[in-house]
């Protein structure tokens, strides 16, 4: 029984990030791949839309150089014959601040020939924000 | 319970991919009626105690949170129905593996009060049990949504502030 894409890619993704190795993912990348991370990419430039690899390998880059990864738990999983959606519980340090952040994301991923052809992120973003500053963002509540 | 699993792993691929096939439909069924404002109907998809939580600022936005039961559910999408009308949503991925179906939604929602759009995207992952939606996990770019729904300037709202 193969090995799904999933993991193959999560491995050599978390090496880039940690090690700032990219020679791992580089191959495993498609030449097209379509790449997301939802958020407020005026605060982190490295989330927002990329598109094919060499954009990809920098984004990838770019994250290593700012977030290092101490533990990940996937909390729910499904793997598609060619495709994948998590649920993450991620511990971070903020390279720059030393600041520990810990975070939910979802990710969905599709694959092609055991490349990745498109990579898409959610994130609670607006806890990542504050965590990020370091205190609560005060503003109005809304009426129930 | 280990009936369930005993039964789940006697399953032919086969039969696995018909009732991955089965869930995906029932929560594509489940949106289509949630959008179209069929609060009971939606309801009538889930199971009596189907959880809900939605990663979110509840001090904001206090309607999300964390729900469990339909009285729970039904008092919230009550909310956000009242709240907002013209309600779409567009699904460009779905996944489903055994009882487990995680969708990426692309949500539009039309304000009452004011006739603007609200856009945001959202992972949602549903578990079902005998064909009812029991739990429902939902991530949201918050940041985004929060400044669409208070049409405020987060970034702006951050100078001036200090930690505490």
């Amino acid at each position: 029984m193969t090995e799904h894409s999933l993991w193959r890619f999560s491995r050599a993704l978390h090496r880039a990030i940690n090690e700032r190795q990219l020679a791992d993912i580089e191959p495993l990348l498609d030449d097209e791949v379509e790449w997301a991370i939802y958020g407020p990419i005026d605060l982190f430039s490295f989330f927002g839309a990329r598109r094919g690899k060499a954009a990809v390998l920098e984004v990838i880059r770019q994250i290593g150089e700012n977030l290092r990864v101490h533990r990940f738990d996937r909390e729910s999983i499904m793997l598609g014959a060619d495709s994948a959606a998590s649920m993450l519980r991620y511990s971070l340090t903020a390279l720059d601040s030393n600041k520990p952040i810990s975070l939910r994301v979802a990710h969905f991923t599709q694959f092609k020939a055991g490349k990745l052809t498109s990579f898409r992120m959610m994130v609670d973003s607006f806890d990542l924000v504050e965590q990020t500053v370091g205190y609560p963002i005060h503003l109005p509540r809304i009426a129930v | 319970m280990w009936a369930k699993q005993i039964k789940a792993s006697r399953m032919e691929p086969a039969e696995s991919i018909m009732g991955e096939e089965l869930n995906r439909q029932r929560v594509l069924n489940f949106l289509d009626v949630y959008y179209a404002g069929g609060i009971e109907g939606a309801l009538e998809r889930c199971s009596d105690d189907v959880a809900f939580l939605a990663n979110a600022p509840i001090d904001i936005l206090p309607h999300m949170g964390q729900h469990r039961g339909k009285p729970a559910l039904r008092q919230m999408w009550t909310t956000i129905h009242e709240r907002y009308s013209e309600m779409r949503y567009e699904a460009p991925v779905v996944v489903a593996q055994g009882d487990k179906v995680a969708a990426q939604l692309r949500v539009f929602l039309r304000k009452r009060g004011n006739r603007r759009v609200v856009q945001f995207d959202v992972a949602v992952f549903y578990t079902l049990r005998d064909g009812k939606i029991t739990e429902i996990r939902e991530i949201i770019d918050t940041y985004d949504l929060v400044q669409q729904v208070l049409e405020r300037d987060i970034a702006a709202a951050l100078i001036g502030q200090t930690a505490e």
